[in-house]
């Protein structure tokens, strides 16, 4: 029986070194296989044993109950059973890593993904097989970066970020749970497969950059039922039976699946010789087209064959799938949906509702009443999701463009805890655009459904934080007590303006949060001195000696030309010689004093104008402003580097986030990110009125999720603009004029929400996004902090 | 409103030499003191007519200040016109064109047309570089030059216009090759009305209605 299929699958001479492992393999099985034998009947014999088996009651693949099926052999008569699992059993099909005992049956290296279209995108990884126990699990862990041994894909996987990798990574999919593989041998190129499961997940495609997609098929074969289908002989159908007793009786005829570890042979595959590109060039022809014809059983079913069709498709949306789920995520967490609290961590997972019938209350998340601090959670990970095989195509336009077609599909979702136990798993609704489909080329550009999503994802706007609140922050000595909840009362609702006087010089890190009254007192007494002697410094210098001094000159005559082009549209600074003005004046050039080195610089003006409005103290005013320039400091280098490097953190932060701008932003030669740059210079000033700008700036400067909030924020304006920009084909002149033009017509709230949820999805991928020194980060110290430029300007 | 063409200028020199104010008396034909400093860049349009026919002026005020140009190279990208401005009262600013000259080079296209602008010049009382200074450099670098007033807005239309007219006039002449939008010109709909009539995008379609 098993010999066509093996032949089969060993024309190329990759296999044939495997197919001499495989007969070790087999043998030390036999006696090995006795020990799965556990609990029998006297006189009894397990000729098979399989894990996972499943039976859906329902229409629903997300409502099963698996169990192990055995046949047992008692004198003449063979009897079947099926036992179902308990939770400890099936828990153990979410372990990532590989399980103590589990052997590893097939490695390749140097499988690839291509999450874009762009052959030079590309994510490359380990393919394994991992038997454990009667199971066989495939994983597929791509190579951290550098470690990636080839020339030819380690330029290339660095280009991509971090959360592409762990987006990808399949840890751990039972073999079993696989419906079909389809091979596909292109002309020119690398072979690959499309690995659906009968969930409906699609897999992204595999590429063989080294071969062994052979190995790999003749692999699972020796595991599970793998079949041809009849309507394509390129696609391999799991465990495809018409029936329970012919799954039965077929799976006798498999008699390697009661098979047990045999742990000597875990690295053989990979030291097996790799022969280059060898299937590189095979174009299929050679398949024997007409074995599944063999088995009795297999009927062809076009429905079905159709329906993996459309559900391997969804291989190629993998990555918009993703995103949406991890927006979801979000969602639901904001829903309390999920349980965090650390109880629960150290139980073991209640994923299996469904899947046993056997939880205990504990597991029913809709306890949880109490959305814990999404800093404290314990970062969940949507480890793979899939789509619902019943699912719509319909032509339908948009935008006066024609798009392709249209899916409505659900979404699979399963989260996991860090140490890959399962959370939760269910069904989600969602809805997504195809705008064009090219030759292996999937691009989505737009989700309704999902943009109608940021209208409700973050946390619901506080009312401002009043003077009575504020005052019970502090304890009898005036400190603050808890210094990260009034950080974060502010990050969701910001301060009164009356009281911003008192909160905004905390913020920015004037005063220290845990500092007494008394304490405070005197470095207010102590900093108005040294201001004052700062002052002077530039006071001093007379008229003579500026005729001598140059650079002394040129910054005042700038500062002076600039104080009278801010803001003074607002009463505080409007109408000829006004001495607020003058106050401007003098806090930027006794700044330029106190850092020489980097002086006075357009922007400053701008980031000046509001704290000394809302301090109306010229000393205070002064440390807060020098407070605020420690952080955004390097934005204001000569070199631009502080800005150019937050420029590329959001260009990273938008393939991260919204991977359908980035690509439409590359391909239109806009990835330098520059029509964002007074957005991040003077931290969103113009693009806000006074108080709302004042509103945002609280909000930022609470650095509550991050130090970087303001990309977020970016990434969120973006993000809501994006169908108009990619809809109307804007260019990088037409963008910028668009950007330009948002002034004024942003929504503070939603931004700050849409921001927030996006933060919070990043997580550590988003801040991996920000190279560390990034504004608004404090400076890394060295000697000299602002470099200096040799250039006749200031 | 519909257009034969629609030119892309910038406005480029040293922060404070008005060219905020030029723009401004251009657009709205007022003269504005307190303008804020411009961060990055700001857009201004109007509608001209040359040879009877309509033209849109798009035009890009950028930021002067020396650090930020980096990023304001970026903005000479398929700019059809430059206006180069200093401030007469100012000589430093003066000194400083053959660096703007420089980048206007290297980033912008060869043909673009160079206006040089001698602003302020209602200041005659505190001028420190003389008009025939200006003539000279304007002579020996190939552009066109006058002096202008933000505040009297005198010369304002005319340096906008006349920099139009020689743009134009390397159209008929077939310098450029209009359907090739980086030289900062696109072709409209001329005269025919309509929603989209000069509509960003697509408006290269429409080349042979006015050529
Ligand atoms: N007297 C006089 N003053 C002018 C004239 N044009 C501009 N100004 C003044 O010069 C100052 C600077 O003008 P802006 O237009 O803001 O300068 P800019 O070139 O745009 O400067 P940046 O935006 O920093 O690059 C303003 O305060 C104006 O009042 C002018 O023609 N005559
Ligand atoms: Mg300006």
């Amino acid at each position: 029986m098993q010999e066509p299929e093996l032949h089969d699958l060993s024309d190329d001479s990759d296999y044939a070194a495997s197919q001499q492992q495989r007969e070790l393999r087999i043998m030390s099985r036999t006696d090995s296989g006795k020990r799965s034998g556990d609990n029998d009947p006297d006189g009894a014999e397990v000729v098979f044993v399989k894990d996972n088996v499943t039976i859906h009651p329902t229409q629903y693949a997300s409502e099963r109950i698996s169990g192990r099926l055995r046949l047992i052999k008692h004198g003449a008569l063979l009897f079947m059973e099926l036992r179902i699992m308990s939770r400890t059993d099936s828990g153990k099909r979410s372990g990532d890593n590989d399980p103590d005992g589990a052997e590893v049956v097939f490695v390749k290296d140097n499988v690839t993904i291509h999450p874009t279209q762009y052959a030079s995108e590309r994510i490359s990884g380990r393919l394994r097989l991992i038997k454990h126990g009667a199971l066989l699990f495939m994983t597929w862990i791509p190579y951290k970066e550098k470690i990636d041994s080839t020339t030819h894909c380690s330029s290339s996987n660095t280009k991509l970020s971090e959360i592409d990798r762990n987006l990808y990574t399949i840890r751990a999919v039972p073999v079993t749970d696989i419906r079909s593989i389809r091979r596909h041998t292109p002309t020119f190129g690398w072979q690959y497969l499309i690995i659906v499961l009968s969930s409906g997940l699609a897999f992204p495609p595999l590429y063989f950059y080294n071969g062994g997609v052979r190995e790999f098929l003749a692999t699972i074969k020796q595991h599970v039922f793998l079949v041809r289908s009849v309507g394509d002989s390129n696609v391999f159908l799991v465990n495809d039976f018409q029936d329970p007793l012919q799954r039965s009786l077929s799976s006798l005829e498999l008699p390697r699946a009661v098979s047990i570890s045999n742990t000597s042979t875990p690295t053989l595959a990979s030291s097996a010789p790799q022969i280059e590109n060898s299937e590189r060039i095979d174009d299929g022809s050679s398949s024997i087209s007409q074995y599944g014809g063999r088995h009795g059983p297999k009927i062809h079913d076009p429905a079905r064959d159709l329906s993996i069709q459309v559900l391997e498709k969804f291989s190629l949306v993998t990555k918009f799938a993703r995103e949406t789920t991890t927006h979801l995520l979000r969602e639901i967490q904001n829903d309390g949906f999920l349980a965090n609290d650390t109880k629960k961590q150290s139980q073991p997972p209640s994923n299996d509702n469904h899947e046993t019938g056997l939880n205990d209350a504990q597991s029913v998340p809709n306890e949880i009443s109490v959305t814990p601090d999404p800093l404290e959670k314990p970062l969940n990970e949507v480890l793979w999701l899939g789509c619902s095989n019943n699912l719509e195509l319909r032509a339908c336009s948009f935008d006066g463009k024609v798009i392709d077609q249209w899916y409505e599909l659900s979404v699979y979702i399963r989260l996991y805890y860090l140490d890959g136990r399962v959370l939760n798993e269910f069904w989600k609704e969602t809805h997504f655009e195809e705008a064009a489909t090219r030759v292996g080329t999937f691009e989505l550009v737009n989700s309704k459904e999902f943009d109608k999503l940021t209208l409700v994802w973050g946390q619901p706007r506080q009312p401002p934080l009043g003077s009575e609140e504020w005052a019970t922050f502090f304890d009898a000595e005036g400190r603050i007590m808890d210094s990260k909840s009034l950080r974060k009362r502010i990050f969701y609702g910001g301060v009164e303006h009356q009281i911003r006087n008192e909160v905004w010089k905390f913020l920015l890190g004037y005063h220290e949060y845990d500092s007494t009254y008394a304490e405070r007192e005197y470095l207010a007494s102590v900093k108005k001195t040294d201001y004052e002697t700062l002052k002077s410094q530039w006071q001093s210098i007379s008229p003579a000696q500026a005729r001598r001094f140059t650079k002394f000159r040129e910054r005042k005559g700038l500062i002076e030309k600039d104080v009278v082009r801010t803001d003074r549209s607002a009463s505080f600074y409007d109408g000829d010689d006004n001495p607020n003005v003058t106050l401007l004046l003098n806090i930027l050039l006794t700044y330029s004093f106190y850092n020489f080195d980097l002086g006075y610089c357009q922007g400053m003006s701008d980031l000046l104008s509001p704290i000394l409005f809302v301090m109306k103290d010229e000393s205070e005013s002064f440390w807060c402003f020098v407070s605020l320039m420690e952080r955004l400091g390097p934005n204001f280098n000569r070199d631009q580097n502080g800005m150019h490097s937050q420029l590329f953190a959001l260009s990273k932060l938008v393939e991260l986030l919204d991977s359908p701008l980035h690509n439409y932003f590359r391909q239109n030669d806009c990835l330098n990110y520059f029509f964002c740059f007074r957005w991040v210079l003077i931290q969103f000033k113009r693009e806000f009125d006074f108080e709302k700008m004042m509103r945002l700036w609280e909000v930022l400067w609470t650095h509550y999720l991050s130090e970087h909030f303001h990309l977020y924020v970016c990434v969120a304006i973006l993000k809501k603009h994006r169908s108009k920009i990619i809809g109307e084909q804007m260019d990088f002149d037409t963008l910028l004029k668009f950007i330009n033009e948002l002034s004024g017509h942003i929504d503070l709230d939603v931004t700050i929400r849409d921001a927030e949820a996006l933060c919070i999805c990043a997580g550590e991928n988003g801040a991996a996004c920000i190279p560390p020194g990034t504004p608004a980060s404090l400076p890394i110290e060295t000697d000299l902090l602002y470099p200096l430029q040799d250039d006749n300007e200031i | 409103m519909s257009y034969a063409y629609l030119f892309k200028y910038i406005i480029i020199g040293d922060t404070g030499v008005g060219k905020s104010c030029l723009l401004l008396q251009f657009t709205d034909k007022r003269f504005q003191p307190v303008h804020d400093l411009t961060i990055g860049v700001e857009f201004g349009a109007r509608m001209i007519t040359i040879d009877n026919k309509p033209i849109k002026l798009q035009i890009w005020d950028t930021a002067g200040q020396e650090s930020f140009r980096s990023i304001t190279r970026s903005y000479y990208r398929g700019a059809a016109g430059a206006l180069l401005v200093y401030d007469i009262t100012r000589r430093e600013t003066f000194n400083h064109l053959a660096s703007w000259l420089e980048d206007a080079r290297q980033h912008a296209n060869a043909n673009m047309t160079i206006m040089l602008i001698g602003n302020k010049c209602d200041l005659a009382h505190r001028r420190a570089v003389s008009t025939e200074e200006g003539e000279q450099f304007a002579k020996e670098h190939g552009l066109i030059f006058m002096e202008a007033s933000a505040k009297t807005a005198q010369n304002v239309e005319e340096a906008f216009i006349s920099t139009a007219a020689t743009i134009y006039k390397k159209i008929q002449d077939g310098v450029f090759d209009v359907s090739n939008e980086s030289y900062g010109i696109k072709v409209g709909y001329g005269g025919i009305p309509g929603p989209s009539g000069g509509r960003d995008g697509s408006a290269s379609q429409a080349g042979g209605c006015c050529s």
